[in-house]
């Protein structure tokens, strides 16, 4: 399989999970699976987080990240969620963190119903930067907790801090605010998942703020990693700017990490 | 070679975005570039417009590549009865504000299934309730439910496990393995390549369907044979 006439399996997934979820039924969630589905089709890395971490329990599902990074070194790294309701969230954090394989925090504030701009956060952000990593953040366009100008909002706290906006908006309508918010903080980096996101409004995301500021995810194994690769693989993109939102942006926010 | 079908796509400009697909050189341009064969292709005019006379932009299409799909809307302020024509349809009962269980919809459904002419119905158009009436009843079409989307895989599933005469489409089919579960529960017969295009990504079910983890005979059903199975009538 050649993945639109690539051959190298450099890809590197920014935005990807293990486990189920309550809202549908994934037939199999597991990292096995998911592995199995990156030497598909050339995936060399996939950033992800657990599901169980991301809804009901944070500290159960960031232990059983954990388990998965240390089965698959190199393949899998980890976002460890951080859950603004917990009083201890973080010293757990600060933890996770030091946990090789963890590259960063995946906020959530949709499913926390807690805006992303909130200082419940704070200490999150704050860890980050204390250990130069990384923030991954739930987007959605019109959401009360996590529309762009929440990632507006907090980016320019954190400067220095690299802040994923999972989805770019997640809705079509969306992706004009997220470019404007990535405008307007560069720290901001937009990455691309999502069942609404097509290769056309890539290929404007990409002309309007740079390759270099747009990152592939692909939401597996919530959504298929085939979906949102094949999005960028056969985009109207340049070339060079096809390679670097499959790994160059990552590659650049992983130095000195992993 | 596999042929491949895109058995959902939309031809015109739409009222919310620029799109290649406004015309129908930048249709074809878009297919040749993601090596598609066919689209079965309604016309926006017909969806976002008024289906009385939408359809009527579909008389002008000249590329073979593209094959007509009106839409159908039943009553005495529809589009008339139905006498054949076009081997496939499209349905959007709540778009265009009818009732998918009323009298003029059975009556319309029956000619359908008289003539062989099968039915495009999208998820966001109906209720999981509907489909099953709509399935259950006596006459009824052959029905490709697109945009089923990766969270209504349970109800779907169920759908597909009472009623043969129901297929899926892969436009939003895009839960993690789904496609696969789906093809290796219900059988790949049951699965057409659809994109959805350009509301929904073509890029992206189009490099699923290089990458199927599926028997060749199946990903080339899925691909086109299913396809062409409904667009030459046959059973």
């Amino acid at each position: 399989m050649s993945p639109a006439g690539r051959t190298a399996m450099d890809v590197i997934d920014a935005h990807g999970h293990i486990g189920r979820w309550s809202a549908f039924a994934v037939p199999d969630g597991s990292a096995e699976s998911l592995v199995a589905m990156m030497d598909r089709c050339g995936v060399a890395t996939a950033c992800v987080s657990h599901l169980l971490a991301v809804g009901p329990d944070a500290r159960a599902g960031n232990a059983l990240l954990l388990e998965a990074l240390e089965a698959h070194p190199g393949r899998l790294l980890g976002w460890a969620v951080y859950q603004p309701h917990d009083p201890q969230a973080p010293e757990r954090l600060r933890d996770l963190l030091d946990v090789p394989g963890v590259i960063g925090v995946k906020l959530h504030p949709e499913v926390h119903e807690t805006a992303l701009d909130d200082r419940a956060y704070t200490p999150a952000f704050e860890a980050a930067a204390g250990r130069r990593r990384l923030v991954l953040a739930h987007s959605q366009h019109g959401s009360p907790w996590s529309d762009a100008r929440h990632f507006a909002a907090v980016s320019p706290r954190h400067p220095g801090v690299p802040l994923l906006m999972g989805h770019a908006g997640l809705f079509p309508e969306g992706l004009r605010p997220a470019m404007e918010a990535a405008d307007r903080c560069p720290d901001l980096v937009l990455e691309t998942c999502g069942s609404r996101m097509t290769a056309r409004h890539l290929v404007r995301m990409v002309a309007g703020i740079g390759a270099g500021r747009v990152a592939f995810g692909s939401d597996a194994v919530f959504l298929d990693l085939r979906t949102g690769l094949g999005r960028v693989l056969l985009a109207g993109l340049p070339e060079a700017d096809r390679e670097q939102v499959l790994h160059g942006t990552m590659d650049t926010l992983l130095k000195g990490i992993v | 070679m596999t042929t491949v079908v895109d058995v959902n796509r939309t031809l015109g400009p739409l009222p919310h975005d620029d799109v290649p697909s406004r015309d129908e050189a930048g249709l074809v341009a878009e297919l040749e570039r993601l090596r598609i064969d066919t689209a079965c292709v309604v016309h926006s005019h017909a969806v976002h417009g008024d289906p009385r006379d939408g359809n009527d932009p579909l008389a002008h299409v000249g590329d073979p590549r593209l094959r007509p799909v009106p839409v159908l809307v039943p009553g005495p302020l529809g589009t008339g009865p139905w006498a054949g024509g076009a081997p496939l349809v499209r349905l959007c009962p709540r778009r265009h504000g009818w009732s998918l269980s009323g009298p003029h919809a059975h009556r319309l459904l029956a000619e359908l299934a008289a003539h062989g002419t099968a039915v495009l119905l999208a998820w966001d158009e109906v209720t999981s309730g509907e489909v099953h009436r709509l399935a259950a009843a006596g006459p009824a079409p052959r029905v490709v439910l697109t945009g089923t989307g990766y969270r209504a895989l349970r109800e779907l599933a169920e759908l597909l496990e009472t009623h043969p005469s129901l297929y899926v489409d892969t436009s939003t089919l895009c839960g993690h393995r789904q496609v696969e579960w789906v093809a290796g529960r219900y059988g790949a017969h049951r699965v057409l390549f659809g994109t959805g295009a350009p509301v929904t990504d073509d890029a992206g079910p189009r490099y699923l369907l290089d990458t199927l983890d599926l028997p060749a005979a199946d990903a080339a059903l899925i691909a086109g044979g299913n396809a062409l199975r409904l667009l030459d009538g046959a059973p």
